[in-house]
C-alpha cells in the first residue's frame, strides 16, 4: 500500500521535475512544508491563543495574530526565495570510485535575492549559500561514488528555510548528464603485459640510447611506416616498432595482463598503473577488450585513459538527452568539452 | 559498498560547543536581557543573577575562552537552582511562579544550547515569556519592549538560518519590517473581529504576591510609606461632573477590629476559589451619574469606590459595610463601573447587637488617658457633641499632619493625643475611633483614597498611591454611618488640594522618589509630559487592553447587521482566508509578470525544443551559431534559416539591432516558424536514415 503510494508519488513529481539539466524553480515545481520546528510553533501559536482567551488578555491575542500573520508571510517568502532560481548542471564531474564527486551547478537567482539555499544528495550536503538577486554563481555539490561508471543522482534537492526556518521549500533537479566515475586504483601486482611479441627480453630489457625499441604485434590503426617490414619479410609477423628516441619507451598496460583477477578488479589495476604511469613521462597505451587507447602521454590522454577504464562495459544511463527520439548518448561532445 | 559507509560515518562529526553562529546567540541573549525587564521588580535576585552567569557562561564558551560544564557539572547546577526555586516558591502556584520557572529553564538551558534545535527550544520558551510578561504588564512602553524582544528573536532566527549573509542584502530587521507592513492589515482585522470568547477555565492568579498599595491592616506608620509611592492606584472617569477634590472619598475597606496597637477587619475575608476572569467592565457611553474605573492590579479582592455607589458592571458586587468586591482578585488591570446613587443613604437603618458590639470593640487595656478623655466626653456632650468637640480639640489645639511623625512604641494613641501631637492621616483615623468607642459611640476605621489629579485633558482623574487615606465612620443615631475625617480638622489642605500642599512646608513630599514626576509637579515640561504618556497609556488600556468580550460586542453592535458571535467566526475565517488567497494571488501575478517579460526567452526555448526534436540536443554553454552549424549538419535543407535564426538571436542579445525588440520578436518568431516547417518536411524523407547515423 504505502509502496504503491510512493511510486504515485513519484511519477507525479517526475511529471513535475522532468529530467534535465536544467531546471528552474516556480509554483509548479516547489513543495512547502513546515518543519519540525514549524509544527511546535503552530502548538506554542495555539497555547499562547488559549492563554489569550483564559486570562482574557488582549496583548497576548494581538502577539498570537502577530506571529501567525508572520508565519504565513514566512511562508511566501521561503517560497519566493526558491522561485525564480534556476539550477544547471555545468558540469558533471569525475572521481574514483568511493570518492566524492563534484557536480558543479550553477546557479542563478532570479528577480529576488535567494538566500540560504543548500543543495543535497543523499548524505551530501552543502553549506547554505547566498545568491544576490539577479545574479548567478557556481556551486560544487559533492556526490559520494560507490562503484566505477556512470553515476547519475536521481534527485539533487535544493531546499531553503530562510527566513525563520520554521517552513521549508524544496524542489528537485534531476540532472541527465551522468558523472564518470574511475575504479578505485589498487596496486597492481608486477605482472608481465600480454602484448609481447614472444621476445620477452625485448620488451623488458632496459633500452638505452637511439637505437632501442619496442617491437610488438602489429594492430589495427598503427602507421604503416612503423611496421618492420625487412622483419616481415624474414618471419611473415607484421611486428611495428615503437623508438624510444621519438617518443620514449611505449608501455601497454593490459586487461589480459592479471590473469585469475576479477574484472572489476583489472580495472582498478589498470587505473592504478595509468596513474603510476602519469608521473612519469613515458608514453604508455591502453588495451582494453573492444577498446584501445595509443600511446601517448599528458594529463589529457590520462583523463582518456581513466574515462575509458570507467565506462567500460556500462551502459550509459537511460533517458539521457533526447532519448526520446532514440538517439543514444555517446561519449563524443564529453570529449570536446574536456579538451575546450 | 564500504567504502561509502566509512564515508558517511566520517562525516557524522560530533557537533562542536560553537556551532551556533555567534550573532544568532548574541540575539538570543538579548532577547532575554530584555524580557527579563518587564519582570525585573517581581523576579527575586538570586534567579536573575543565576541567569545571568549563565548566558554570560554561555558567551564566553562561544567566544572559547571557557568550557561548556560536563553532564555532572550541570546536572549539579540544575539541582541546585531547582532547590532554591522549589525552597522560594513553597509550593504555591501561579502565573508569578510559572513565568520564573520559565525564567529558570531559559536560563538552565543556557548551558545546553550546543544545536539548532536547543536553539529553536530556547526561541519557543522565549516567545511564551513574552506572552506571559503581559500578564504582569500591559502598558504600552513596556508591550513595546516586549515586541522588541520578539522582534528581536525573530532576527535572531534569521541570523541562525543564513549566519554568513552578505552585508549588501537587506537586513534582517528590514525583511521582517517589510514583512510586518504587509501582514499588518490581517493582524488589525484579526484583533478587531477574531471573537473574544469567555474564557473556557479558570486559570492561576497571576501573581500571589503582595504589591504596593493599601493593606486589609493598619499600624500608624503604614500609610505614611505608601505616601512616599507615586504609582498609580487607580483613574475614573464620570460621566457627568467630577466631585469636588474634597468628596473624592474613595472607600475600599473598614478595619473594625483594634488589636493591641493594629486595626483589622472584623471579619475575616475566607479563601474562595477564584472565579473566571471577567473583563468586562461595562460598555457603551458613561451615562450621568455613572463612573468607570481603571484599576492597576492588586491581587486583592477589593474595589474603590465613591460613598453612596452601586455596582453597574458584573465584575464587582456589594459587600456588607457599603463595600465592593471583585469575583477574582484583580491580578491584572481591572475595569469596573459604577453608579453614584443619591438614594443610597443608609438612613435609619439599626444596627444590630452584634454589629454594635463589633463597632465597640476595644482591647481591655492600654492608652488610659484617652479613655479618660472618652468618659470626660461622653458625660459632658450627646454622641454628636462628642464628635464635634473631638474635632475642634484637633483643629483647635496644636496637632500637625507630618510624613515624618515620631516614634511612638508604647500607647500610641495616648502619646499621640497629649504629648507629641505630631502624626499621619493613619495616627489620627485610629485615635479618633478609639475614643469615639471609648464614649461608647459606634466608630470605625475606612481605608481608601481621597483625592486624585486630574488627567491630561481633565478627562480622568488619576489616583496615586499616595493618595492613600484613613478616615473615621461614626455611627450616629438617625443618622447612620457619617464620615468624619479628623485629618481634615488638622490639615484642611490635605483635603482640599492633596498631599502635596499639605506636607508643603516639611518638604517631605515623595522625598525618596528620585525620578518621579510628581515630586516635580511644579515643573510645567515635565508635569505635562508626563500626563501626556498617562493619557496615551489610558487609551491603551481602554481600547487595546480592555478590549473584551462585551466591548467587541459593543463596537459590532454599532456596525450594520447584527453580528453576533457566531458571525465573528465566520468573518475571521474569511478574513484568513481572503488574506491567503490575496497574497497567493499576488505572487502568483508576481510571476506570471516576471515569465510574461522575457519573450526572447520563449522563442529561443521553443527553437531548443525544436533543435532537440530534430535530434540534435542543446548543450550547455553552447553559442546560438555552434547550435545552428550542429542542426545545418543534421538537416542541410535548414542550414539557412537556422544561421539567419542565430545571427538575430546575437544581435539581439549584443544590442547590435537597430529595429525595436517587437519587430525584432515577430522576425524571430516567423523564422522559427519557417524553421519548425522545413524540419518537419525534411524529417520525413530522413526519418530512417536519421536514425542508423545516430545509434551506430
Amino acid at each position: 500500500m504505502i509502496k504503491v503510494f510512493r511510486e504515485r508519488w513519484q511519477r507525479w513529481v517526475n511529471r513535475r521535475v522532468p529530467r534535465s539539466d536544467s531546471q528552474s524553480f516556480n509554483q509548479k515545481n516547489i513543495f512547502i512544508l513546515p518543519t519540525g520546528a514549524g509544527v511546535v510553533f503552530g502548538i506554542l501559536l495555539l497555547v499562547m491563543l488559549i492563554t489569550g482567551i483564559n486570562y482574557q488578555n488582549s496583548l497576548i491575542y494581538l502577539t498570537t495574530f502577530l506571529l501567525g500573520a508572520l508565519f504565513v508571510g514566512a511562508m511566501h517568502q521561503t517560497h519566493r526565495n526558491l522561485s525564480g532560481l534556476q539550477l544547471t548542471l555545468t558540469q558533471p564531474g569525475e572521481g574514483f570510485a568511493g570518492d566524492e564527486v563534484p557536480y558543479r551547478f550553477r546557479a542563478s537567482a532570479g528577480k529576488g535575492p535567494a538566500i540560504a539555499i543548500r543543495l543535497s544528495c543523499e548524505d551530501s550536503n552543502l553549506a547554505p549559500f547566498h545568491i544576490p538577486a539577479g545574479q548567478a554563481m557556481d556551486v560544487t555539490l559533492p556526490v559520494p561514488s560507490a562503484h566505477r561508471g556512470y553515476l547519475r543522482p536521481d534527485m539533487v534537492r535544493i531546499e531553503t528555510r530562510f527566513p525563520f526556518g520554521l517552513l521549508k521549500a524544496w524542489s528537485w533537479v534531476r540532472p541527465v548528464s551522468p558523472a564518470i566515475i574511475f575504479p578505485r586504483p589498487v596496486a597492481a601486482p608486477d605482472a608481465g603485459s600480454t602484448v609481447e611479441d614472444g621476445d620477452e627480453d625485448s620488451a623488458r630489457r632496459p633500452t638505452i640510447g637511439n637505437d632501442n625499441a619496442d617491437l610488438r604485434p602489429w594492430r589495427e590503426g598503427d602507421l604503416s611506416q612503423r611496421v618492420m617490414w625487412k622483419r616481415y619479410a624474414r618471419t611473415g609477423q607484421m611486428v611495428v616498432a615503437d623508438w624510444e628516441g621519438e617518443q620514449g619507451n611505449p608501455q601497454w598496460l593490459d586487461f589480459y595482463a592479471f590473469a585469475g583477477a576479477d574484472n572489476e578488479l583489472r580495472l582498478s589495476y589498470l587505473a592504478w598503473q595509468v596513474l603510476e604511469r602519469a608521473k612519469g613521462t613515458t608514453p604508455f597505451g591502453l588495451n582494453l577488450p573492444g577498446q584501445v587507447i595509443e600511446p601517448d602521454q599528458g594529463q589529457a590522454h590520462v583523463t582518456r585513459c581513466l574515462r575509458a577504464l570507467a565506462v567500460w562495459g556500462e551502459e550509459p544511463p537511460r533517458d539521457a538527452i533526447s532519448a526520446q527520439h532514440g538517439t543514444r548518448w555517446h561519449e563524443a561532445p564529453r570529449e570536446k568539452e574536456a579538451a575546450a | 559498498m564500504k567504502l561509502t559507509q566509512a564515508f558517511s560515518l566520517g562525516r557524522e562529526a560530533v557537533e562542536p560547543a560553537n556551532a551556533l553562529p555567534s550573532n544568532a546567540l548574541l540575539w538570543l541573549i538579548g532577547s532575554f536581557a530584555i524580557l527579563l525587564a518587564p519582570q525585573w521588580d517581581r523576579l527575586p535576585i538570586w534567579l536573575v543573577a543565576a541567569c545571568g552567569i549563565l548566558a554570560v557562561w554561555r558567551w564566553l564558551a562561544q567566544e572559547g575562552r571557557v568550557r561548556l560544564p560536563g553532564r555532572w557539572l550541570r546536572t549539579g547546577i540544575m539541582l541546585v537552582l531547582i532547590a532554591v526555586y522549589v525552597a522560594t516558591v513553597q509550593g504555591r502556584f501561579t502565573v508569578d511562579t510559572a513565568a520564573s520557572f520559565f525564567v529558570l529553564a531559559v536560563g538552565l538551558k543556557w548551558l545546553e544550547t550546543r544545536s539548532t534545535r536547543d536553539f529553536y527550544v530556547l526561541f519557543f520558551i522565549l516567545v511564551y515569556l513574552a506572552g506571559v510578561n503581559f500578564l504582569f504588564q500591559q502598558n504600552i512602553l513596556w508591550a513595546l519592549v516586549n515586541f522588541m524582544a520578539v522582534a528581536l528573536l525573530l532576527v535572531g532566527l534569521q541570523v541562525l538560518n543564513a549566519p554568513d549573509l552578505p552585508s549588501d542584502m537587506p537586513s534582517g530587521w528590514r525583511r521582517l519590517g517589510g514583512l510586518l507592513l504587509k501582514t499588518l492589515p490581517v493582524v488589525v482585522l484579526l484583533f478587531v473581529f477574531f471573537p473574544r470568547m469567555a474564557p473556557l477555565w479558570s486559570v492561576p492568579l497571576v501573581s500571589g504576591e503582595a504589591r504596593s498599595g493599601i493593606s486589609d491592616t493598619m499600624r500608624p506608620g503604614d500609610i505614611s510609606n505608601l505616601a512616599q509611592s507615586s504609582e498609580r492606584a487607580f483613574r475614573a472617569t464620570f460621566g457627568g461632573e467630577m466631585p469636588a477634590y474634597r468628596d473624592r472619598y474613595w472607600r475600599g475597606l473598614v478595619l473594625d477590629y483594634l488589636d493591641g496597637e493594629t486595626w483589622r477587619q472584623g471579619r475575616e475575608e475566607g479563601f474562595r476559589r477564584p472565579g473566571r476572569i471577567a473583563m468586562d467592565g461595562g460598555v457603551g457611553p458613561l451615562d450621568g451619574r455613572e463612573y468607570d474605573v481603571l484599576m492597576e492590579p492588586t491581587d486583592q479582592r477589593w474595589a474603590f469606590a465613591l460613598e453612596g455607589s452601586s455596582a453597574v458592571s458584573d465584575n464587582v458586587v456589594e459587600e456588607g459595610d457599603d463595600l465592593f468586591r471583585f469575583r477574582r482578585p484583580a491580578d491584572s488591570t481591572m475595569r469596573y463601573r459604577l453608579a453614584l446613587d443619591e438614594s443610597r443613604s443608609p438612613g435609619n437603618a439599626e444596627l444590630s447587637p452584634a454589629e454594635r458590639r463589633r463597632f465597640l470593640q476595644l482591647p481591655a487595656s492600654g492608652n488610659p488617658r484617652a479613655r479618660e478623655l472618652a468618659r470626660e466626653l461622653d458625660q459632658r456632650f450627646s454622641d454628636e457633641g462628642v464628635v464635634d468637640s473631638l474635632l475642634s480639640r484637633f483643629r483647635e489645639q496644636e496637632y500637625f499632619y507630618t510624613l515624618r511623625p515620631p516614634a511612638m512604641p508604647e500607647e500610641g494613641i495616648d502619646a499621640l493625643l497629649f504629648d507629641q501631637k505630631r502624626g499621619f492621616c493613619a495616627h489620627y483615623a485610629g485615635a479618633t475611633t478609639f475614643v469615639l468607642r471609648a464614649a461608647g459611640i459606634p466608630a470605625r476605621v475606612v481605608v481608601g483614597y481621597q483625592g486624585g489629579d486630574s488627567g491630561a485633558g481633565d478627562e480622568y482623574l488619576i489616583v496615586r498611591q499616595y493618595d492613600a487615606h484613613a478616615w473615621v465612620e461614626v455611627w450616629l443615631e438617625g443618622q447612620g454611618w457619617v464620615r468624619i475625617d479628623p485629618t481634615a480638622a488638622i490639615s484642611p489642605a490635605r483635603i482640599e488640594s492633596g498631599l502635596r500642599d499639605a506636607v508643603a512646608e516639611e518638604g517631605s513630599f515623595l522625598e525618596d522618589e528620585v525620578l518621579s514626576a510628581q515630586k516635580y509637579g511644579d515643573m510645567a515640561m515635565v508635569q505635562w509630559a508626563s500626563l501626556q504618556l498617562d493619557r496615551i497609556n489610558y487609551q491603551w488600556q481602554r481600547w487595546v487592553v480592555g478590549y473584551q468580550g462585551q466591548s467587541q460586542m459593543d463596537l459590532m453592535s454599532r456596525l450594520p447587521g447584527g453580528i453576533g458571535m457566531r458571525e465573528l467566526g465566520y468573518l475571521t475565517a474569511g478574513i484568513v482566508g481572503a488574506g491567503l488567497l490575496i497574497a497567493g494571488l499576488f505572487s502568483a501575478l508576481q510571476l506570471r509578470r516576471g515569465e510574461r517579460r522575457d519573450d526572447f526567452q520563449k522563442v529561443l526555448l521553443s527553437w531548443h525544443r525544436a533543435c532537440e526534436s530534430a535530434g540534435v540536443p542543446v548543450r550547455q554553454g553552447e553559442t546560438p551559431s555552434t547550435l545552428a552549424d550542429r542542426l545545418a549538419q543534421a538537416r542541410p535543407s535548414v542550414t539557412e534559416t537556422a544561421r539567419r535564426f542565430a545571427r538575430m538571436v546575437n544581435s539581439h542579445y549584443y544590442k547590435a539591432s537597430s529595429e525595436s525588440d517587437g519587430q525584432e520578436l515577430r522576425r524571430m518568431r516567423r523564422l522559427l516558424g519557417t524553421m519548425k516547417r522545413q524540419l518537419r518536411e525534411a524529417s520525413k524523407g530522413r526519418q530512417p536514415h536519421s536514425e542508423s547515423g545516430t545509434t551506430s
